[in-house]
């Protein structure tokens, strides 16, 4: 198992490089740049060419991106160009209400999603199974945009239970830990749903039946337990995609966070937070890939065994 | 003794009712303000090197002069102020008794500390035109010049010159505008959190309020919280629910749903844009003058005032907003609608009407591209526009672009015309627009014309005084406007929103709008 790790951890380092030279190469490929937004008015062609040097932009795109590289194998993510401030601030200011958001959203679709998809489960085809994917369809093809918009006008314009936007209070994350938990939770829901059926269509369910176990104890103790390795797998992939995910939400409800630095930084071109933080959201996908096959391997005895 | 009761518990009830009134007061003289969605997002209120700089700044920071939305200057920091007839020196009388937020003095010291530490910041230029500061006492201050800088008091009263306090300034470093702010405003910075809000406690000692606001100090409102908010849906639902008492900068659709609203109420007052169409002297067929004078000619603009923007606004007929005295050309220089000149202009010309009305000359169709970024206001624009060319018998092709994408291709001198606007209120936007130094971006109308450089060069450098340079951005302006470079669209408004129940305005702020001076006399309704 440890040698298992320490293989997978090594893996991610040519990823890593991969992505890092794709994330580069997009962002300098891009028409625009910063320093458009950094001169003002009156400023002299000289003074301008004086910026775009001071960031050492006139250099070849390959010598920026070696320099960029070295320093972050230093831990140096560099300073903002338009926002002057290094940019490991800016993420340390912002990464907590991400992860804030993005976990409750997880724990949120998780602790729900998977209720939801057990209940159907065991109502196969009934009224409440049906009830219960309609939903979960409906949740999972809303955009988060509108979704949170939605939700604003209802819980807090019309019944006022929370504040419209923010992030000053514990109240101010209800809503939009609601908008992109929806999402996830559908998706959990679904795959458990079809997860325990696959499950509970296997031989030792039939011989668990036969030894007389009642249905329920069958379903939550030994169905769900094999029906959660696949939703392991997804709830993995979804970490990276919670952090990701809640760019529009954080617009929305006018938090900080990745999300809202990003597009920021976007519409100004400042290259190095544009950089650091999608290396950031691929980061988080990557680690969230790699923790889930991992517990699925701590669960998951044959996937254990198939790796010695 | 009952009587006597009775009168104690009377008086008790008195004080409580004080009590509860005045208690009431401490609370209610708080208030939550939004900023303008473009400046969300400011990383530091270090007015020296921020490039970007927001509504809260000159309410920590007070500057030497200010300007009223007439563009007219006023005392502020400093009491008046000479200039010497060549140009090469200035002399400021600083106002006294003025303390920064921490205690330290402001003098003629704090000055001239204050000005060199501009070097080397994108923001230098501002001050690049001053020798050096001379401290004549107390209370004075030299400027010598190296060249004559009739620009000097505009520099002054923007608010990147807001004076920070020197000591503070020098200890705290790259820290300073970050973790704390220290200047002599009205306001003292409590917390500052990028991207979401922005604390300020009145400053209680303040008693320099300017001549621009009735109250000369302290401000009214106790504690003013500045909330970034970038989608303008969200942070009108949080004016409507009471979340906020007051938005900068709503977006004209949404003018009619804050009018809707009985506690809401919204003050409108000329902005600093001008929407305008950039024509590419260099590209075929808009080398020939002729050409250029007729689609400028076709601008419609004040249809375009009533249906695009409901008629909010103001028509643009130059290319200066109308506060400016440089904007005051000669009538007959300034570009209007003119359907048949501008038919005539294409015949002569030699563009003939040809098939399905688009006119044609050699064969060949007249056919333009029109450009636009992704913004809603500019794709409307362009359509509108569009229509109006077709009228002339002009085909335009709409292309949009993003914002930022949009410059690079105009650096490639691919475009023809462009909708498009900017922001600013000094006549030395028509430098940076067209002057030949920058073809591409920013002048899009790759416009390089000898006698243009040399009256821009009379306008930038060559004036000794106010007056010479508003005469010679003057004739530069109507250069520019006789060769037919751009043509002249729209003049936007710029409105608050705000929450009639929670806020009392003047009637100066209803019809100047709320100015940053104009805070010291708003109040929280009791």
């Amino acid at each position: 198992m440890l040698s298992y790790t320490i293989r997978r951890l090594l893996l991610l380092i040519p990823v890593f490089l991969v992505v890092s030279i794709v994330i580069f190469l997009i962002i300098h490929l891009v028409p625009g740049d910063p320093i458009d937004n950094l001169v003002r008015v009156g400023s002299t062609p000289e003074q301008k060419a004086e910026i775009t040097a001071r960031y050492g932009l006139d250099r070849p795109l390959v010598e920026q991106y070696l320099i960029w590289l070295s320093q972050l194998a230093q831990g140096d993510l560099g300073t903002a160009i338009v926002m002057r401030r290094p940019v490991a601030d800016l993420i340390a200011q912002n990464l907590p209400y991400s992860l804030t958001l993005g976990g409750l959203a997880l724990l949120f679709s998780t602790v729900l999603g998977i209720a939801a998809g057990v209940i159907a489960a065991m109502n196969k085809e009934g009224r409440i199974d049906r009830t219960v994917m309609t939903g979960v369809l409906f949740g999972s093809t809303m955009p988060s945009f509108w979704l949170g918009l939605i939700l604003i006008l209802v819980f807090a314009v019309q019944l006022r239970w929370f504040p419209v936007s923010g992030a000053r209070s514990w109240e101010s994350l209800v809503l939009p830990v609601l908008t992109i938990g929806l999402g996830g939770m559908a998706l959990v829901a679904r795959v458990t749903r079809i997860a325990m059926l696959e499950t509970a269509g296997k031989d030792f369910v039939l011989l668990l039946h036969a030894k007389g176990l009642p249905a329920r104890r069958i379903q939550l103790r030994h169905v769900l337990r094999h029906a959660l390795l696949p939703v392991v797998t997804i709830l993995g992939l979804r970490i990276g995609w919670v952090l990701g995910g809640a760019v529009t939400v954080e617009y929305v409800f006018a938090r900080p966070g990745l999300g809202m630095l990003l597009i920021k930084a976007l519409s100004q071109h400042d290259y190095p937070v544009v950089q650091a933080c999608l290396l950031m959201l691929a980061m988080a996908v990557m680690l969230g890939t790699l923790l889930g096959d991992l517990i699925q391997a701590a669960m998951d005895p044959r996937v254990r065994s198939a790796l010695t | 003794m009952k009587h006597q009761l009775r009168k104690a518990f009377l008086t008790g009830s008195t004080t409580l009712m004080t009590l509860a009134a005045s208690s009431l007061w401490a609370i209610a003289q708080e208030a939550t303000f939004v900023m303008p969605t473009n400046e969300v997002g400011a990383a530091t209120y270090n007015p020296v090197k921020s490039p970007m700089i927001n509504a809260a700044s000159p309410l920590i920071f007070d500057g030497l002069v200010v300007q009223d939305v007439d563009q007219s200057f006023h005392p502020h920091l400093a009491e008046s102020w000479e200039e010497a007839p060549d140009g090469m020196q200035w002399v400021f009388h600083l106002r006294k008794g003025v303390k920064f937020h921490n205690g330290e003095p402001f003098n003629a010291d704090a000055i001239a500390a204050w000005i060199p530490s501009f070097a080397g910041t994108d923001n230098a230029y501002m001050v690049e035109a001053i020798d050096k500061v001379e401290v004549v006492d107390e209370n004075t201050v030299k400027f010598v010049m190296k060249r004559p800088e009739p620009n000097l008091l505009f520099n002054f009263a923007s608010a990147f010159m807001g004076i920070p306090a020197p000591k503070a300034y020098k200890e705290m470093g790259d820290k300073f505008g970050v973790t704390e702010a220290i200047g002599t405003g009205p306001y003292k910075l409590t917390s500052f959190t990028v991207g979401q809000e922005t604390v300020l406690e009145r400053n209680d000692d303040y008693t320099w309020g300017s001549e621009l606001s009735q109250n000369k100090g302290p401000a009214k409102i106790q504690k003013i919280t500045f909330r970034e908010i970038p989608e303008q849906s969200t942070s009108f639902l949080e004016l409507k629910t009471g979340g906020v008492d007051l938005l900068f900068g709503v977006p004209t659709d949404f003018i009619a749903q804050v009018k809707a609203e009985p506690n809401l109420g919204v003050i409108t007052t000329p902005a600093y844009d001008v929407a305008y169409m950039p024509i590419n002297v260099t590209s075929e067929p808009f080398t020939d003058i002729k050409v250029r004078e007729a689609t400028a000619l076709a601008v419609n603009q004040k249809q375009i005032l009533d249906s695009i923007y409901g008629g909010i606004g103001m028509e643009a007929h130059n290319f200066l907003i109308s506060a400016l005295p440089e904007a005051n050309v000669d009538p007959k220089l300034n570009i209007s609608y003119n359907p048949e000149r501008a038919n005539q202009l294409l015949d002569e010309a030699g563009w003939k009407t040809g098939a399905n009305g688009v006119r044609e000359k050699d064969g060949k169709p007249l056919k333009v591209k029109l450009w636009a970024q992704t913004d809603t206001e500019f794709k409307r624009l362009a359509e509108a526009v569009q229509a109006q060319l077709k009228a002339i018998g002009m085909d335009a092709e709409i292309t949009i672009y993003d914002s930022s994408a949009i410059r690079d291709e105009y650096k490639k001198n691919q475009h023809q015309l462009a909708v498009r606007s900017y922001e600013w209120n000094n006549a030395d936007i028509i430098d940076w627009f067209f002057s030949g130094q920058r073809l591409g971006y920013p002048n899009i109308s790759m416009w390089n014309d000898p006698k243009g450089e040399e009256l821009n060069k009379k306008a930038m450098t060559g004036s000794k005084t106010l007056e010479e340079r508003i005469a010679n951005f003057k004739a530069y302006h109507e250069y520019v406007l006789s060769q037919f470079v751009f043509a002249p669209i729209y003049q936007p408004v710029t409105s608050v929103a705000y929450n009639k129940d929670r806020l009392k305005v003047t009637d100066t702020m209803l019809k100047k709008g709320i100015e940053p001076s104009q805070i010291m006399d708003l109040e929280v309704v009791q």
